[in-house]
C-alpha cells in the first residue's frame, strides 16, 4: 500500500502552528494530502532542542484531529512521552513526520549522529510526508542558507531535493542579497520562500505553492545570462480568496 | 591574544556530577571554577547544548555565576541575535562550563558547528574547560552514555587522556559498564567520579580531586592483563562559604560588568 505512495515534501518559508498561532492553514494543507481520516503525525523539534513549550503547541494543535506522537533525541533515556525504543519502525508508518524549526546545523549534526536522516530519507521514499519550517524546510534540500550565528552561510541538507532553498525571504532583507549572491557563486539553483508561503514537492519536482498569507511570495532563484534572476511563482492562498481579492498573486 | 594567555596551562575539570544544574543549593564545585580562571570576574560561558539549550539549566547558570563573574551563555538552536562568531564569543572567555546530557548530541551539535576544534584551541590558550556528565566526559578519550538510551561506551574529544565515567553513586547501572569496557579493552583506563566530585587536570595530568559533599568520592581504573586495578581517592572536601555567595559587589565592578555587557551587543 505505501509502495504507492509519491515521495512529497511541503517546505514552509515560515508559518505552521509555531509561527501562526490561530491560523491552520499550511497544517491544515498538509493534512489534507494524508487520505485517512486520523492522519497518524509525528512532530521532530531536533532544531530547537526539544523544546518542551513546543512539543506542548504541536499536540494542542493536532492531537485532536491526528494520531500524534513526537521523537526527542535528547531525551532518549527518559520516558517523557517521546517515542521509545526503534525510531525508524515508529516514522517509516507515519502519514506525516513534521520538523519543527530551530538551528539547521545543529538539526543535522543531532539526525546524523542518531542515524535519522537514513530513516527519513526512506520514509520519503515510502511516500510518508515530509512537511516543515524554516530548519524543517532547509534541512531537505541540496544546499540551504542559513543564518544562524554570524553572517549567512550555506550548509549541505539531507540532498532529498536537489536544489537550494532559503527560508523567511520577506524577514530578512539581507538574506536575499546573500541568497542570490550564493547562487550567483555556485550554490545549485532553488526557491525561496517568505514566511506563510509552503513549497509543495512531489518527487524532486515542485508541483506548485501554497500560502496562508495574501500576500506571501516564492520564488525560483537562478543564474541566466550571467545574471541571477528571482522567478517569481505562481501562488494558491488557501484562505478565503474573496475576503482578500486585491492580495492574489 | 595577550602575552598571558600563552603562559596559562591547559586546565579542565571534569565533575561526576554536581554544579548548579544537580546541586542548586551548593555552590561549593561552582565556585572552585572560579578559582581556576586567575583573574577577578572572570568571563564565564555556559554551554547547555547536550540538553537542547533548556531554560531551566540556563536560568540556573546565571542564578549561581550572575554576580560573581561576567557571565554569558551560548545557544546552538536559539538565535542570539548576534552577528559575532563563535570563535569571537568563545576565545574570549575565561572559562567555558559545559552542562549535561546526552554526550552523542552534545558531540554531533559542537562538530556540526565546528565547535570542537574552537574547545581545543580554547583549551590550548588556557581558557578553563569545566563540565558535568556529559560536559566532563566530553574530554576524555571516552566514556559511557545513555544517548541512545541503554547504557553504551562512546568516544569523547580525546583532549585528555583515558576515559571518565559519571555518576558513580547517583546511576549505579552505570559502572558497571564502564567497568566492563575498560576491561576488555573497549575503552582506556581512566578515572569514575561520584555525583560531588570534580578532578582537576593540568594540561593532561590529574592534580587534584575536590568534593562538595562528604563521602563523595573518585576512582582510578586500570587494566592489567585480564585484572582491573582499582584506586580510590579521596577528594578535598571543599568548603562551602556562603560569604562569597552573599558578598555584596562594589560599584566599580558592578559598573564594569555593566560595560562589558554592552560592548558586546
Amino acid at each position: 500500500m505505501h509502495a504507492a505512495r509519491p515521495p512529497q515534501i511541503v517546505a514552509f518559508g515560515g508559518g505552521g502552528f509555531s509561527m501562526e498561532a490561530g491560523n491552520p492553514l499550511l497544517d491544515d494543507y498538509v493534512l489534507s494530502l494524508v487520505q485517512r481520516e486520523r492522519p497518524k503525525v509525528c512532530f521532530v523539534p531536533t532544531a530547537s532542542g526539544d523544546a518542551d513549550h513546543y512539543v506542548v503547541r504541536f499536540y494542542r494543535t493536532f492531537a485532536t484531529r491526528c494520531e500524534t506522537s513526537h521523537v526527542s533525541l535528547f531525551r532518549r533515556d527518559r520516558g517523557d512521552g517521546a517515542v521509545e525504543g526503534d525510531l525508524a519502525a515508529h516514522l517509516l508508518t507515519r502519514d506525516v513526520i513534521y520538523v519543527g524549526g530551530g538551528s539547521v546545523v545543529s538539526l543535522l549534526g543531532a539526525w546524523r549522529a542518531h542515524g535519522l536522516d537514513r530513516v527519513l530519507r526512506s520514509a520519503w521514499r515510502r511516500g510518508v510526508i515530509l512537511c516543515g519550517l524554516s530548519a524543517g524546510s532547509l534541512c531537505w534540500f541540496q544546499e540551504a542558507v542559513t543564518a544562524f550565528h554570524g553572517a549567512p552561510t550555506v550548509v549541505r541538507g539531507l540532498g532529498l531535493l536537489p536544489h537550494s532553498n532559503c527560508v523567511h525571504y520577506d524577514g530578512e532583507p539581507e538574506r536575499r542579497e546573500e541568497y542570490r549572491r550564493f547562487v550567483g557563486d555556485g550554490v545549485t539553483p532553488g526557491y525561496a520562500a517568505d514566511d506563510g508561503a509552503a513549497l509543495h514537492f512531489v518527487g524532486r519536482d515542485l508541483r506548485c505553492v501554497v500560502s496562508s498569507r495574501p500576500r506571501a511570495r516564492a520564488f525560483h532563484v537562478a543564474p541566466r545570462d550571467g545574471e541571477v534572476v528571482e522567478q517569481p511563482l505562481a501562488v494558491s492562498y488557501l484562505g478565503d480568496a474573496e475576503r482578500d481579492l486585491s492580495a492574489v498573486a | 591574544m595577550s602575552i598571558r594567555d600563552h603562559l596559562r596551562d591547559p586546565q579542565i575539570f571534569a565533575m561526576g556530577g554536581g554544579g548548579f544544574t544537580m546541586e542548586p543549593s551548593n555552590p561549593a564545585l561552582d565556585d572552585f571554577v572560579l578559582t581556576l580562571a586567575d583573574r577577578p570576574e572572570p568571563r564565564i560561558l555556559f554551554l547547555p547544548t547536550a540538553s537542547g539549550d533548556p531554560t531551566a539549566q540556563i536560568t540556573g547558570f546565571y542564578a549561581r555565576y550572575a554576580r560573581r563573574a561576567s557571565a554569558t551563555h551560548l545557544s546552538l538552536f536559539r538565535r542570539h541575535g548576534s552577528a559575532r562568531t563563535l570563535a569571537d564569543i568563545v576565545l574570549e572567555q575565561d572559562i567555558v562550563y559545559v552542562g549535561g546530557g546526552s554526550m552523542r548530541n552534545l558531540l554531533a551539535i559542537w562538530r556540526a558547528h565546528e565547535l570542537d576544534e574552537l574547545l581545543a584551541e580554547a583549551w590550548r590558550r588556557g581558557i578553563v574547560l569545566a563540565g558535568l556528565s556529559a560536559g566532563a566526559m566530553c574530554w576524555f578519550v571516552g566514556g559511557v552514555t545513555r544517548s541512545g538510551g541503554p547504557l553504551e561506551t562512546i568516544e569523547g574529544l580525546g583532549l585528555l587522556p583515558g576515559s571518565f565515567s559519571v555518576h558513580a553513586d547517583g546511576e549505579p547501572e552505570r559502572l558497571p559498564v564502564w567497568l566492563a569496557a575498560v576491561r576488555s579493552g573497549e575503552l582506556p583506563g581512566g578515572w569514575a567520579a561520584d555525583d560531588g566530585a570534580g578532578l582537576l587536570f593540568r594540561a593532561t595530568r590529574m592534580v587534584q580531586v575536590v568534593s562538595s559533599r562528604p563521602g563523595a568520592a573518585a576512582l582510578r581504573v586500570d587494566a592489567v592483563g585480564d585484572e582491573l586495578v582499582r584506586h580510590r581517592i579521596e577528594p578535598e572536601l571543599l568548603g562551602v562559604a556562603p560569604t562569597i555567595a552573599e558578598r555584596p559587589v562594589p560599584d566599580e565592578i558592578r559598573e564594569l560588568r555593566e560595560l562589558r555587557q554592552a560592548m558586546r551587543r
